[in-house]
């Protein structure tokens, strides 16, 4: 399976964190090497947009991101209950995968279609990175405006590892 | 099995298996040390040591809470009273090994009180003699921000103070907690 | 270069002048007041019925007792931010943190002569202050230093450091190194690189110069990050001993002390 993207957004709604690994080679498919090596793609000369079309900047994919999953996440609580929570959605491009915190933070992945839930898998992104390695920062605030202190060497180098060496 | 030994069960559980333990003066000491160098940064000002070990305990709550619910993987409680049993018998077990008693509630089920027998940040310590601590100084203050830091995250504005304190002279050390409301979700702000 | 620093040094004053060592919040703030106490607090401070203070729980209730690691780590995160809130650059935060921890390695020499000596002398539990057998405080340097290395190292991080190592240069003789590849207080923390000379464990140092000075050894002690492949997070932490220290050292060693 292969890894896109991944978000953190917090109880503001503000996305704390956002990550890409390089775009699926959608207009590029002649190769068949559907795993595009994980490297963290600069954001100046990124390519346009995960999944390649107009000229998005991450942030406005945020934006749309933010958007989307709220509006799932509410229509799932009126629809089933209090304690409904949405947890995929696949379209015929990519699947996004979500998890929400009691504490209202929403971690957000988009994988390729073929991939199993990651529901977990964000899950231990939360647990085992984010709790340990921002949330316990003393050099962290104790939250993000702006994204500040999620950024941090320990816990974007564990990340890395952990999408790269465990996921694929 | 009521909510309060549930609670207690899982406290007792997570204690033993999912916490990672220091010595505990390391963190009774270093507490002392807190307060110590507020009550010198403030000039021995303890209602504005008060305030600012109430700050302090905010920050820390917003925080704190993520690691319990990382820890505990307890989900929403379904009313406030599961809260406070929640609080009192896995919170206060996971965090500092005691399980204070959650007692005095008022008929609308918004505002009760946790009774400490036990309060680690206090071992070692005596107030000031200087005629105005015992009446002045909250020296566990903190413990009144954790708690609304930590709900205020899980959409909970709630209000705490100490009503009483052994090292005040007092029989019982006793926090009051009172729901003011629950919190809505934010939206983004530039929403269309 | 070195200024005289009442502050602290009343400080350990008020600390063995205490009838509770370990009070800690009594003692800190203007401390000749709190000697004078003494003899006029006959009102004194009122105590609960049950008399649960402590002068009446033993002082060892506490010695095996665990708390949280996120608690500490909580706790310390809060002390290195308001730290940070008054200081300028990370020398000074540095320097901040250091005076956080020192008048714990004040009350913590205490707690471990008390606890060294009541293991030692078991019939003396019960009036510690009287004892036939005095605390054995170190006299000589490295005593001291195997102190620190040793049952400090254990009573806060449940584990000796990891080395304990004398300056080579022949010019700084009063130089000694101690080595932890890996200090608790560091755990959570991720320095970002325009703050990579910054070690929190400038706490700890406080602690170790609290220590240092209780026993009448005057120090400055300084952490220093020195990662090594096995261990990113490897801080020696450097003791620099005084002069007159140095001094004292020579006249012991002639007369034969160890």
């Amino acid at each position: 399976m292969v890894v896109y993207s991944f978000y953190i957004f917090d109880r503001h709604a503000e996305c704390i964190y956002k990550r890409r690994w390089l775009p699926r080679p959608s207009s590029v498919v002649a190769s068949k090497s559907s795993r595009p090596t994980s490297e963290a793609s600069a954001p100046a000369t990124a390519p346009p947009a995960i999944l390649g079309q107009s000229a998005r900047t991450t942030d406005d994919d945020a934006k749309l991101i933010f958007g989307t999953v709220f509006s799932l996440r509410n229509m799932a609580r009126k629809l089933g209950g209090e304690d409904d929570n949405f947890v995929t959605y696949r379209t015929s491009q990519y699947r996004l995968h979500y998890y929400e915190t009691p504490t209202n933070i929403k971690f957000v992945m988009l994988t390729d279609i073929k991939s199993p839930s990651m529901r977990v898998a964000l899950q231990q992104i939360y647990i085992n990175l984010y709790v340990e390695y921002v949330v316990k920062n003393p050099l962290s605030p104790a939250e993000h405006p702006g994204g500040v202190g999620v950024n941090n060497e320990l816990f974007e180098e564990s990340l890395e590892q952990f999408v790269t060496r465990v996921l694929s | 099995m009521s909510s309060a030994t549930k609670a207690s069960r899982i406290g007792e559980e997570l204690w033993k298996t999912r916490v990672d333990k220091v010595n505990a003066e390391l963190v009774t000491l270093t507490y002392g040390t807190i307060v110590a160098q507020l009550c010198q940064d403030y000039d021995g000002n303890y209602q504005e040591v008060n305030k600012q070990l109430e700050k302090m305990g905010y920050n820390i709550g917003m925080r704190l809470i993520e690691d319990f619910l990382a820890k505990s993987n307890v989900g929403r409680c379904a009313n406030f009273r599961e809260t406070a049993d929640m609080i009192a018998k896995v919170g206060f077990r996971i965090f500092l090994n005691i399980a204070p008693t959650v007692t005095n509630w008022t008929s609308d089920n918004n505002q009760f009180s946790l009774v400490f027998d036990e309060n680690p940040l206090a071992d070692f310590v005596e107030l000031p003699d200087d005629g105005r601590a015992q009446d002045e100084l909250w020296f566990s203050n903190i413990l009144c921000g954790v708690l609304r830091g930590a709900l205020e995250m899980v959409q909970m504005q709630i209000e705490a103070h100490f009503v009483s304190d052994v090292l005040r002279g007092d029989d019982t050390t006793e926090m009051r907690v009172s729901l003011v409301r629950y919190i809505e979700d934010e939206m983004p702000p530039d929403e269309e | 270069m070195t200024q005289p620093q009442p502050p602290r040094h009343a400080a350990m004053l008020s600390i063995s002048n205490g009838g509770s060592s370990l009070a800690a919040a009594a003692d800190k703030q203007q401390p000749p007041q709190h000697l004078h106490t003494q003899s006029q607090s006959s009102q004194g401070l009122r105590v609960p019925s049950n008399r649960k203070t402590i002068y009446d729980r033993h002082l060892n209730r506490s010695r095996n007792a665990e708390l949280s690691r996120a608690s500490f780590a909580f706790l310390f995160a809060e002390m290195v931010t308001y730290a940070q809130r008054r200081v300028t650059g990370i020398q000074d935060l540095e320097k901040r943190l250091n005076e956080q921890g020192y008048p714990l390695g004040l009350r913590l020499l205490d707690l471990l002569f008390y606890r060294t000596m009541s293991s030692s002398t078991s019939s003396s539990l019960s009036s510690s202050s009287t004892s036939s057998s005095p605390p054995n405080r170190p006299l000589r340097i490295l005593p001291l230093l195997h102190l620190i290395h040793g049952p400090l190292w254990r009573l806060l991080f449940n584990r000796p450091a990891d080395a304990l190592e004398h300056s080579v240069s022949p010019e700084t003789p009063n130089e000694y190194m101690i080595t932890d590849n890996d200090p608790l207080v560091n755990t959570y923390i991720s320095v970002p690189k325009e703050m990579n000379m910054l070690n929190c464990a400038a706490f700890v140092a406080g602690i170790i110069e609290g220590v240092c000075d209780g026993c009448g050894f005057e120090a400055k002690v300084t952490a220093h990050n020195q990662p090594t492949e096995m261990w990113p997070g490897r801080t020696i932490f450097l003791l620099r001993f005084g002069e007159s220290v140095m001094e004292r050292e020579k006249v012991l060693e002639r007369a034969g002390v160890k």
